[in-house]
């Protein structure tokens, strides 16, 4: 047995935790995605069961965000270490809020997206998907390897330009198009701009990773 | 049974070694403690207990150099030069300026060699002087070697945050563990030094292998002063250490600690002496250095390599008049406590010596290469001071400082004499078998001089006699002195 372990068990505990608080995050990043998709195919029983599992996941992650926070908390990091993952887990547990808000909107609204944005609305999604996994990547990184968390973090921002782009072009084709009266182009702004908001937050996570990761390995 | 009067003046080393445990142990534990990264309870008790472990293992290669800065001959003397420096560190650090016992305990012992007209080594005060300007460079040059190996080393390798945290965390336990053994050895000296010539207390020798010297219980018992000044007062010093100059991170907090420990360890090291003198190297001189300029020096190398925007010059630039200042307070105070110790309170703060030359004597100064051919003048005169007797002779021929400390040491009036009782007393551990064959032929001899007992011991067996120049004889006959010195104390009349 590693000397090491024993010596750094708590830290250890900590580690495992985080990694199994972003395998959340990239299952709900997942869920997210089918779920929209579904709601975009008409398929709202299946909708609804996706939308169910990503509340779940989100009630597992808040349960283990609490307990990472209790454990940097009570146990022996150094107080800066900890003063600075606090913050990070505060700024982290905005991105599976944002999921669920998006969801939780259309559920309310359900809104009637017109067929000829179903496909750009996709591709937002699949930028959405892979800015959150980057995002996965670069947290997993700030607790592995610190070397490599600026490479996913610009992945992270070139995923967010990509949906920003797309959605600056939808909002366009939206506001352009004479035949969706003022009230539905509100509420696809709205929309679109909900779909923004979780790469947008993925993106200010992602920037906090560098900046923790520069501060500690200088 | 040890006299009372000399516990109450041990007292003065005691207030000493507690002010340096209040000051010097923020050097070692500041800025990890100061910064939260350690806790309190864990650096004093780390702290405590290697302290205690460098002054007892470590601590007498470099009391030796203080010695011959000015041997202070009368514990009350020895009370008072502790005082003096005790003071001074205690009002600088009120003064939140980090002085270190070092400046103030050689300060306090040119006080002593003023008031009693004792001759002061000054290439001995040179070598120490020396060392505070080499030391501060020397550690600011060390860690602005070691923070840029240390982040080169971090950017190659694969580590997270937490598992970073937590190798800092053990880096800087481990650094401070060393920083107090380097503490310890390099600076008891400071402590207990001044009374090493006056140690009341006896040797002993359990078995072949265990000896504890008169001098090293003296260390114990300055260690444990430190440890107290250490749990009593170093909290609110290290809380302010750290950020003062420059905020560390704690890689940069643990570069601190470990130059200003490497920088100790290189003054302070018997072993590391060995080891250069066997490898045919130049050693280090064995000097007590100080701790706060050694982790000043490293704060300022690591914010050079940072490129020095952070650093503080305004705040450098009273640290530096502080290292000034503080021996020139020291000297003061100590030569006026030892004006009342001894005017008011009718103490003893120097024992009288006698020096006087004769035609043995000169032949020891011609031996150490001393112009002796129009010093026949003085045969027979007697000086009641050092200092007397090297002007008296430095008027008829120029002697450099290392003339003028073998002039004083020839000439001092020593008288011993060689019975068997005495003989019996004598560790059979501590002398080998033929240097304690090589005694015993000189019972019921006296002698006027230590250096006649010396000569006398090296005529009859090899290995009383001193090797010369040399290197690696320079450690034979530091040895050789050590016992000698002991030998003196044991048959003095």
């Amino acid at each position: 047995m590693n000397p090491l372990s024993l010596l750094f068990k708590k830290q250890y505990v900590v580690e495992e935790k985080v990694q199994s608080l972003l395998r959340f995050l990239e299952d709900m990043a997942h869920l997210y995605q089918a779920a929209y998709r579904a709601y975009l195919e008409d398929s709202t029983e299946e909708f609804l069961q996706r939308n169910q599992e990503l509340r779940e996941i989100e009630k597992k992650m808040d349960n283990l965000g609490h307990q990472i926070q209790m454990t940097l908390l009570h146990e022996s990091l150094m107080p800066n270490s900890r003063d600075d993952l606090l913050w990070f887990l505060t700024k982290l547990d905005k991105v599976p809020s944002s999921f669920k808000h998006s969801l939780g909107d259309i559920i309310l609204e359900k809104p009637e997206i017109p067929e000829g944005l179903h496909s750009p609305i996709k591709n937002m999604l699949t930028h959405t998907h892979l800015a959150v996994k980057a995002l996965a990547h670069a947290t997993d990184s700030l607790f592995s390897d610190l070397r490599s968390v600026r490479q996913h973090v610009e992945e992270v921002s070139r995923q967010e330009s990509e949906v920003d782009r797309i959605e600056q072009k939808l909002l366009e084709i939206v506001f352009e198009n004479k035949k969706y009266d003022l009230a539905i182009q509100y509420q696809l702004k709205g929309i679109l701009k909900q779909i923004g908001r979780v790469t947008n937050l993925a993106e200010d996570v992602a920037d906090a990773v560098l900046i923790l990761a520069t501060k500690h390995s200088t | 049974m040890t006299d009372p009067v000399i516990i109450i003046f041990l007292t003065g080393g005691l207030f000493l070694g507690w002010s340096l445990g209040a000051n010097d142990a923020a050097n070692v534990f500041g800025t990890a403690v100061g910064t939260r990264m350690v806790r309190f309870t864990t650096a004093a008790l780390i702290c405590g207990i290697f302290v205690i472990l460098g002054a007892v293992i470590s601590g007498t290669g470099t009391s030796l150099t203080l010695g011959k800065l000015g041997a202070v001959n009368a514990i009350g003397g020895s009370f008072m030069a502790a005082i003096a420096a005790g003071l001074t560190v205690y009002w600088m650090t009120k003064f939140g300026i980090p002085v270190s016992t070092t400046q103030a305990i050689i300060g306090s012992i040119i006080g002593w060699n003023l008031f009693s007209d004792s001759y002061t080594d000054l290439s001995s005060l040179l070598k120490i002087l020396t060392t505070w300007v080499v030391c501060p460079l020397l550690s600011a040059l060390i860690a602005a070697l070691l923070f840029t190996l240390a982040k080169s080393f971090l950017k190659k390798i694969r580590i997270g945050l937490i598992r970073l945290d937590g190798y800092t965390r053990l880096a800087l336990i481990l650094a401070g563990a060393f920083g107090a053994y380097s503490l310890g050895a390099n600076n008891i000296a400071n402590v207990m030094g001044v009374f090493v010539p006056v140690s009341p207390f006896m040797d002993i020798q359990i078995g072949s292998i265990f000896r504890f010297s008169s001098i090293q219980q003296l260390f114990l018992l300055g260690g444990l002063a430190i440890v107290v000044g250490v749990f009593t007062y170093s909290k609110r010093v290290m809380m302010t250490v750290g950020t003062e100059l420059i905020t560390l991170t704690p890689l940069a907090a643990w570069v601190a600690v470990m130059a200003h420990s490497i920088v100790l360890f290189l003054f302070a090291s018997e072993g590391l002496e060995l080891f250069l003198t066997n490898l045919s190297l130049p050693t280090i001189p064995l000097v007590p250095v100080s701790s706060s300029q050694a982790v000043v020096g490293a704060v300022i190398g690591i914010g050079i390599v940072q490129g020095g925007r952070e650093l503080q010059w305004q705040r450098i630039y009273s640290i530096v008049k502080g290292w000034v200042i503080t021996p020139i307070i020291s000297l003061l105070i100590c030569i006026v406590g030892l004006y009342f110790l001894q005017n008011v309170f009718q103490q003893t703060v120097k024992r009288e010596s006698q020096y006087q030359l004769s035609s043995g004597v000169l032949e020891q100064f011609r031996k150490a290469e001393i112009n002796i051919d129009e010093l026949d003048s003085l045969i027979d005169s007697v000086f009641f001071s050092s200092a007397e007797l090297v002007r008296a002779v430095g008027k008829v021929v120029p002697l450099s400082s290392q003339q003028g400390l073998k002039v004083v040491e020839f000439s001092l009036r020593n008288s011993l004499f060689i019975n068997a009782d005495k003989i019996s007393a004598i560790d059979k551990y501590f002398l080998s078998t033929q240097q304690l064959d090589a005694l015993k032929t000189l019972e019921g001899k006296k002698y006027n001089y230590s250096w006649q007992l010396g000569n006398a011991l090296a005529q009859k067996s090899e290995e009383w006699k001193m090797r010369g120049d040399g290197l690696k004889n320079k450690l034979k006959d530091r040895e050789i002195k050590r016992k000698l010195e002991y030998l003196y104390r044991i048959f003095k009349e």
